[in-house]
């Protein structure tokens, strides 16, 4: 053994500093936790600090109601941005496929998967501009039309909090997410399609009797491989579109958890909320894993 | 294939709008800014823009004669071309490392990198990290935390894996070690599997914005360019909250003007890059999707 390691040294030279970089930022963080469960006081070193156990965890189920509507608003907004991203990029890839002009359906597929690589500064910025109540270009020119009376507050109103979130992100990751689906069609034997033809099957029955059935298990394996990460949000997006009229409906836990620990300066509290969002994304990943496996065959591990 | 009926047709035709629709649908917000952001003030009369009214460089002229959004520029510059390459040199090592079935304890260094895709520690401790190793108000923030990237280092090792395995035992035989095997021989062939993680990364530095906003607010020459986009849309926020109080302006441009300015020249750049590199992109894409 010790002489194999001695004649791996360039290996192991090469391996080092990403072993070493990973260590100091992806696994010295987690012993941080601790000040979840600690009197944790910046200045005053961890060990000498005050032992209280799950006092955080325990606060934020009993002293607020806030949990109720975080994960409310976690699991809905994620949910429905889930299936309507998948479901979206489902048909999207469907419809591109029967496009006729090949020229005109690259063109698509490029420009769609345009906004994947902007910021989302950029789209909130160009949200701003399209969307602001008095403002925005469409409310003022639907205005100017007579087609309503005043503009409609799409970015404040929690109204359409919850719509208008998830329809940014399918904006966003439309052309991302309908690849493989792209992919997955240009991947079904031709001979598929000629033998349906030479039995008379019309374009319609060769979509619906090959298209979709063979598209049906990359969109399910989809499903189940993203189902683990519904406690995560995208910060940035819900950075940038949570505001004080609409956050009831918009607030979720990434942005709480931000909101207590670095705005309130309540270090142990957003800790202790982070560790159990983290734990509980964890055991559904596992779950989620476990299921695909049994029924698909495929797995995230 | 070709076949004409009249339910294909129309449905050709209705396919072919849709298309056309999501096409506006996606290019739209981006002409519309582009064209406010050449028009002069004075001449738009609100609403949706097509075409510049008016056609002016002055909000760009007065854009990059702001000190800030030049700083800006240049720190993205500096994120985008130092952070990728950072990053692409200690990732495809251990990516190579990794590939290596001989090494010891490979199944062990394997599982110590993917599992930090699936814990995260949070913000919290995270933020105290940066304190202590006084990161934190520093360029280096931008750079040190992702020189290594797992997901990349997936990509990478999966491309390796797929080379033929001769390329190696022949330079073995020719008596190079293991450092000169990685260099001379593995790292030139993967030139597409690194454009592709070298574009994302890319693009994930230019378009970062969060960890200036949690750590470095306090140093301004440190702003990257989508910052100063996101501090300039909060002053026009504030300024409208003004007009409302019965202000009004006119001048050469307005906030708003400048800000689509901005705005236009923090796309630019990914814009024109874009249409050749879409290919790499989804490679890389691709690859991924089949375990990532």
């Amino acid at each position: 053994m010790i002489t194999k390691i001695v004649k791996q040294r360039y290996l192991f030279a090469m391996l080092l500093p990403a072993v070493l970089i990973v260590f100091t930022f992806s696994y010295v963080p987690i012993f941080g936790w601790i000040i979840a469960f600690v009197n944790y006081r910046p200045g005053v070193p961890l060990f000498s600090s005050e032992w209280v156990g799950l006092k955080q965890f325990v606060a934020f189920f009993t002293e607020t109601k806030d949990f109720v509507y975080l994960l409310r608003n976690t699991l809905s907004i994620n949910i429905g941005a889930l299936i309507a991203n998948l479901g979206t990029a489902f048909v999207f890839a469907l419809l591109l496929n029967e496009i006729r002009l090949k020229f005109f359906g690259r063109l698509i597929q490029t420009v769609t998967f345009f906004p994947f690589f902007i910021s989302w500064i950029i789209i909130y910025s160009l949200s701003s501009s399209l969307f602001a109540t008095s403002s925005g270009a469409i409310n003022e020119t639907l205005v100017q039309w007579g087609w309503i009376k005043e503009g409609i507050n799409v970015l404040g109103d929690p109204k359409y909090a919850w719509a208008f979130i998830i329809l940014i992100g399918v904006w966003k990751f439309l052309g991302y997410n309908s690849v493989i689906f792209i992919s997955s069609i240009a991947s079904i034997p031709s001979e598929f399609y000629e033998a349906a033809q030479i039995d008379g099957a019309n374009r319609f029955q060769r979509m619906w009797y090959i298209t979709i059935p063979n598209l049906i298990p990359t969109l399910i394996v989809l499903l189940i491989l993203n189902s683990g990460w519904i406690l995560n949000s995208n910060f940035e997006q819900f950075y940038l579109f949570t505001n004080t009229t609409n956050w009831e409906k918009m607030e979720v836990l990434d942005i709480y958890i931000y909101r207590y620990g670095l705005q309130l300066l309540n270090y142990p509290y957003a800790t202790a909320v982070g560790i159990m969002k983290t734990v509980i994304s964890l055991v559904i990943i596992v779950l989620v894993n476990a299921t695909a496996k049994k029924t698909t065959g495929k797995a995230i591990f | 294939m070709k076949e004409r009926t009249i339910s294909g047709t129309l449905f050709d035709t209705g396919n072919f709008l849709f298309m056309l629709f999501i096409l506006l649908l996606m290019v739209f917000p981006f002409v519309y800014i582009l064209s406010y952001s050449l028009s002069s003030p004075n001449m738009l009369k609100g609403g949706l823009v097509l075409f510049p009214a008016g056609f002016t460089f002055d909000s760009y002229a007065k854009a990059f004669g702001d000190p800030a959004v030049l700083k800006g520029a240049f720190v993205s510059v500096a994120r985008a071309l130092i952070g990728p390459a950072v990053m692409l040199f200690f990732t495809s090592m251990a990516a190579y490392v990794l590939t290596r079935n001989d090494l010891v304890f490979a199944k062990f260094f394997r599982k110590y990198f993917v599992f930090t895709l699936y814990i995260s520690s949070g913000i919290i401790p995270m933020y105290l990290l940066m304190g202590y190793l006084e990161l934190k108000g520093t360029f280096l923030i931008y750079i040190v935390p992702g020189a290594v990237s797992v997901f990349s280092m997936v990509l990478i090792k999966t491309y390796i894996e797929g080379l033929p395995k001769e390329l190696e035992e022949a330079a073995v035989v020719d008596g190079a070690n293991d450092f000169r095997l990685f260099f001379q021989v593995i790292f030139p062939i993967c030139t597409p599997v690194f454009a592709a993680v070298v574009l994302f990364d890319c693009v994930n530095q230019w378009n970062a914005f969060i960890d200036t906003q949690i750590y470095n607010t306090m140093s301004p020459n440190l702003y990257p360019l989508q910052y100063v986009l996101y501090n300039t849309l909060n002053q026009i926020n504030s300024l409208d909250q003004l007009k409302v109080q019965g202000q009004t302006q006119l001048s050469a441009i307005t906030p708003q003007t400048f800000k689509m300015a901005i705005t236009v020249i923090t796309v630019l750049p990914i814009a024109c890059v874009y249409p050749f590199l879409q290919k790499y992109f989804i490679k890389g894409l691709l690859v991924g999707s089949i375990k990532g």
